[in-house]
Order: C-alpha cells, then structure tokens, then sequence
C-alpha cells in the first residue's frame, strides 16, 4: 500500500471548487470513503454489465452505460 | 639654593639640548632623499614610554628598529598591523606611505621640486615654425621624395568591359548569367516561371561536374541524347555513370543551360530529394499541353493528390515525345519518383481507396523492369518514403491529440474555478482492488479508465455541490464530516448495522482510518453516537 492511497490535495481542491466552500479538516477521508463506496459498486455494474453484453474485461462503453444509474444512487 | 637649583634645573634641558647629537631635529630637512642615508634620529628613536607600563620590550632599542613600541598588541588586527609596519620599515625602498609625517623622496619628487622652483621664472615654449627638423627627423623618410618624379597613371574604377570574357586566363570562364529564365517556350506558361530561380553554383566549383555528377540528376538528359545503354553503377545512394564519355556534353549543357535541361532536371528533381523541389510544381514545366498555371505552386496534398494522376501520365507522354524509344530505366525512374510521390499523397490523404486503386492500376500497367539496379533504386525509395512518412501529419494528429487531452485535464466547476481531474493512477488501483476482489480479471483498457476518471470527476461535482447544499442547510460556511455523514446515510449507504466507521474498516486503510478515528474531536464523536444512537433506540423500538 502507498502512504497514500489517493491525492488528499487534489480531492480538496475539486470538492471546493465545486462547492466553493470550506472544507474542514478531515471530510476528505469520508468524501474519500463515499468515493470508494461508489466505485466499488460501478466496478461492480460495469462488470455485470460487460459480462452480459458478452464481452471480455470490462469496457468504457459498459462502465459509460452504468455510470449514470450509480451516480444517481449517490445523488443526496 | 632654591632659585639656584631652580636655575639649573631650568637651563639643563636647553644645555642638554644642544650637547646631544640626537636631537637636531631643526637640521633635518623636511624632506630627505632616500640616498641621503637614514637621519641619526629616525634609527634610534626616543622610546616613548608611559611610567606606569609594566611591560619592558624584549630586546632593546638597537636590537629592534621598530619605529615604535608600544605595549604588546593583543588584538589580531593590531599584531597584523605592527608586523606589517616592520616589514615596511625593513624593506629596502620603503616609501610605503606618501600620506606619513615622514615622505622618502623619489627622483620624480625632487623633479617636482625643481620644477616649482623654476616655474616663476620659466615661461611656456611657443614652438616655432621649422620645415627643416621635420624633414631631417627620420632617416627612413629621407628617400628621393615620391612628388618630385613624374605623375603616375590613375588607377581605373571600372573594369574594361570588352576585355572581361575574353582573357582566357581570367577565372570569369562564363558571364553572370540572368535570375530569370531568359526565353521560354511559347507553349509554356511564363507568366509565373519567370520568377524562378534554381540553385546555383559557380561552375567552377560544382561538384557535380568534378566528379562526373550525380546520375540521377541528369536521366531526362540521357534520355534526350540517347545514353540511355550506359551502364551505371550504384554506389550507396548514389548512381554513378560508368563510362565518362557524356562528361564534356554535360559540362557543356550545363555551360549553356537552356530551357529544357532546367526542365529536365526539375522533372528529375524529386529524386534529390529536396521536397522543396518537389513543391516547385516542376510538373507544370514538363508537359507540353499545360494550361494551368497552379501546378507550379504549394498546393495542398489532398488537392493535388488527384491531379497528380494526370500529371504524371503527361509527364511521361511528354518524355515519349522528347526521347528515343528504348527509356526503360529513366521511365522506370519517373516510376519510381511516382511511385513514391503516390505513395506519400496516399499517406497523406487518408480514406481514399479508389484513388489509391486508380494509382495501382496505372502502376501495374507500366512496364515493370526488374533490373537489379531498379530494384535497388526502388529500395532506396522505400526508404525515402519510410523518412518521410515519419514526418506524415498522421502522427502529428496524434500528437495534437494527446496535447488537447493534456489541455482538458483542467476543469472549470459550475462557480468558475478551475480544479484538475482526478488523477487516473488511483481511480485504476481502486478498480483493479475492486475487480479483483470480484473475483474477475483485474484488467483496465484504456477507454475503460477513461470512462471511469470521467464518472470520477462526475461524482466528485455531484458531491460537492451535495456537500454545498448540505452546509447550507445547517447554517454552516465549512463542509464538516456530519454532512458527509447524514449524506452517506441518505444514500441509504450508512444503515443500521453498517456505521461509517465499520465501512471506513472495510475500504480504507489503516492510515486513513487512524485519521478519521483520530481527527475528529470528542464533539464530533459525540455528533456519531448520537446519531447511531436514535437509530437503534428506533430499531429496538421497532423490535
């Protein structure tokens, strides 16, 4: 494992400038572990989602096709 | 005794004085010549010593010539001074200071000195007139004088026109020739030839003609004089003519260039291959029926890719025309040179096969010689395209695509800062934990990670702005961990028996657990209890 797993900065920096607000001083980790949360279940999606179409590994069509339905599941 | 005593007290001093040598201070000059030798009171000076100074000097006054002894210095500055001052006093023309009560006198000095005393009386010399000094001042210059003998011819400024090209010795062996060409073909269009000018050398010098000159320079030449069963012989890139028996007809065409030889060797030009003289449009030179002028300019490859078709044909009808029959190595050249022109207009226009098919047949019709020179020759321009397909605008495409890729990694939110993409080397590793963890084949295609940096950044906008919403719904500037929670929680992805801790156990790793763990303080533990706490208290009302 790498010290870090992600970016701690990088990750600040997006969620601030979406939401032009302050962060404080460890929501990252949590937004990290929402984050981790939802790529799990895309990964998830997407795998059962290329399996049905048939084909081998997972695509960018089929992670395309189901990111929509899990960011919706997301969606606060 | 008193007045007495008081008396001889007072006169002592004045007797002393004029009984010791030492103080004859008033007889010494002021200034002294350092020949003069030292003065009796500069080697022994008076110690001056305060009474109460313990210290004594080590040696006495005559051992030591110090001009002044003091109490020991201490300081480094101090020692680094004194001893400085000794090695000046010691050095044989010490006339270290000029600034110093006691000035040595140098030969400059006692000169100034004269000069001072004389300066009353002496006046400024006003030289007068005098021819003869100056003519008996240098020895050298008293030669029969060059003004007395008759006077030369004047040099001309110009040279004798008629003379120019006639001395055979002169190295002028041909006249300047014009930049523009002088008398076109009145089949020809001249109107924009006129401003063309080839490459040129001093005859003298061109090293195409010292060595016999690069065959395929000059094939449309052989081909017009019918030299075409000369044997050549291939010398790595180049072709060289065996028999040396063209060598003067050449020199002489290339003496007197006329038209068509230009022609023939800008037809011949792509084989230097210069692409500037493949721009030339040298085409339009060469075909007795041209009618259009554009041929001879920069023109676009997908535009000039079909017309070249034509042009070539031409160019080889017009070759017909102009030699003998038997052509088959310069035809089999201008193949060649077509061949590779095809071959780089194809490269260059993508998805055109029926032009490339059209270009194939008319190649297949042609009369294939397989000399073994021909091949070579055709191995050499394969090689020519292979160096110029690496300049084929294809990769630059990419290229340019790989820099728009790079330019888009910078985002701009919906509030006008910009923020970079989430890296992909994390999002891969997550997913590839993920798929392995599945069960399936931890692979990533390139599109695939694409796609998910791109639902990555999605995400992560979707978030925010919830965050944002949520920190606004309690009141609150700062996006705190409660908003995260009472997120994960309406996203149904805290329930109740799967806290944010124990998911945080699951998917983070330790480090970043010990954080959250840690970060927060008892207040925001408190903020978890109670909200785990509600819950189960419902659950188990519930229950």
């Amino acid at each position: 494992m790498p010290p870090t797993l992600y970016p701690r900065t990088t990750l600040k920096k997006i969620i601030k400038a979406h939401s032009k607000r302050p962060l404080s001083r460890n929501v990252d980790v949590l937004i990290f572990l929402n984050y981790a949360l939802f790529m799990q279940e895309l990964i998830n999606e997407a795998v059962i989602k290329s399996k049905q179409g048939g084909e081998r590994g997972v695509s960018g069509k089929s992670v395309k096709r189901v990111s929509g339905g899990v960011l919706r599941k997301y969606k606060g | 005794m008193s007045v007495s005593a008081r008396k001889k007290q007072r006169l002592s001093p004045e007797r002393e004085l004029q009984r010791t040598p030492n103080n004859v201070t008033p007889i010494t000059p002021f200034r002294r010549a350092v020949s003069a030798g030292p003065t009796p009171g500069s080697r022994r000076t008076p110690i001056v010593r305060t009474p109460g100074t313990v210290r004594t000097p080590r040696g006495g006054p005559a051992t030591r010539p110090l001009p002044s002894r003091r109490v020991a210095p201490t300081t480094p500055h101090a020692i680094r001074a004194l001893r400085e001052r000794a090695n000046a006093a010691r050095t044989p023309g010490n006339n270290r200071r000029r600034s110093g009560r006691i000035q040595r006198e140098t030969p400059r000095d006692i000169l100034r000195d004269l000069s001072r005393a004389l300066a009353r009386d002496s006046r400024p010399i006003e030289p007068s007139p005098q021819v003869l000094p100056q003519r008996t001042r240098h020895s050298a210059l008293d030669l029969p004088d060059v003004e007395d003998g008759p006077h030369l011819a004047a040099p001309r400024l110009s040279m004798p026109l008629e003379n120019m090209y006639d001395d055979e010795d002169s190295f002028h062996s041909a006249p300047p020739r014009q930049s523009l060409l002088p008398d076109l073909p009145d089949d020809v269009d001249g109107e924009t030839i006129q401003s063309l000018e080839f490459g040129r050398r001093a005859i003298s010098e061109d090293p195409r003609f010292m060595f016999g000159g690069r065959q395929s320079e000059r094939f449309g030449d052989l081909s017009e004089l019918g030299a075409v069963e000369e044997e050549y012989e291939i010398d790595g890139t180049f072709i060289n003519r065996r028999a040396d028996g063209l060598l003067d007809q050449a020199i002489e065409e290339a003496l007197d260039e006329d038209d068509t030889t230009t022609q023939i060797r800008a037809l011949a030009g792509p084989r230097d291959g210069r692409s500037s003289d493949v721009n030339l449009g040298v085409f339009g030179e060469g075909e007795d029926d041209t009618e259009d002028p554009t041929f001879r300019f920069l023109i676009p490859e997908r535009i000039r890719a079909p017309a070249r078709e034509d042009a070539g044909e031409e160019e080889q009808e017009a070759e017909d025309d102009q030699g003998s029959g038997l052509q088959d190595p310069p035809n089999d050249m201008d193949l060649a040179t077509n061949d590779q022109e095809e071959e780089v207009t194809a490269a260059l226009t993508q998805g055109n096969p029926t032009e490339d098919d059209g270009m194939l047949g008319w190649e297949s019709d042609a009369p294939v010689d397989d000399d073994a020179e021909l091949a070579a020759y055709r191995e050499e321009e394969s090689a020519m395209d292979r160096s110029l397909h690496t300049n084929s605008p294809e990769r630059s495409f990419t290229g340019q695509q790989r820099g728009v890729r790079k330019a888009k990694e910078y985002l701009v939110s919906e509030h006008g800062i910009g923020y970079p993409s989430f890296p992909a080397a994390p999002v891969k590793k997550l997913a590839l934990n993920f798929m392995k963890s599945q069960g399936s084949k931890a692979q990533l295609n390139k599109d695939a990670l694409a796609a998910l940096v791109n639902t990555t950044n999605d995400f992560f906008e979707q978030i925010g702005i919830d965050l944002a919403a949520y920190a606004q719904h309690a009141g609150r500037k700062m996006i705190e961990e409660s908003d995260v929670i009472a997120l994960m929680k309406r996203t149904r992805k805290t329930t109740d028996n799967s806290t944010s801790f124990s998911l945080a156990q699951k998917m983070l790793p330790r480090e970043l657990l010990q954080q959250l763990r840690m970060e927060p303080p008892i207040k925001l533990k408190g903020q978890k209890r109670k909200r785990l706490n509600p819950i189960q208290e419902e659950d188990d009302d519930d229950d």
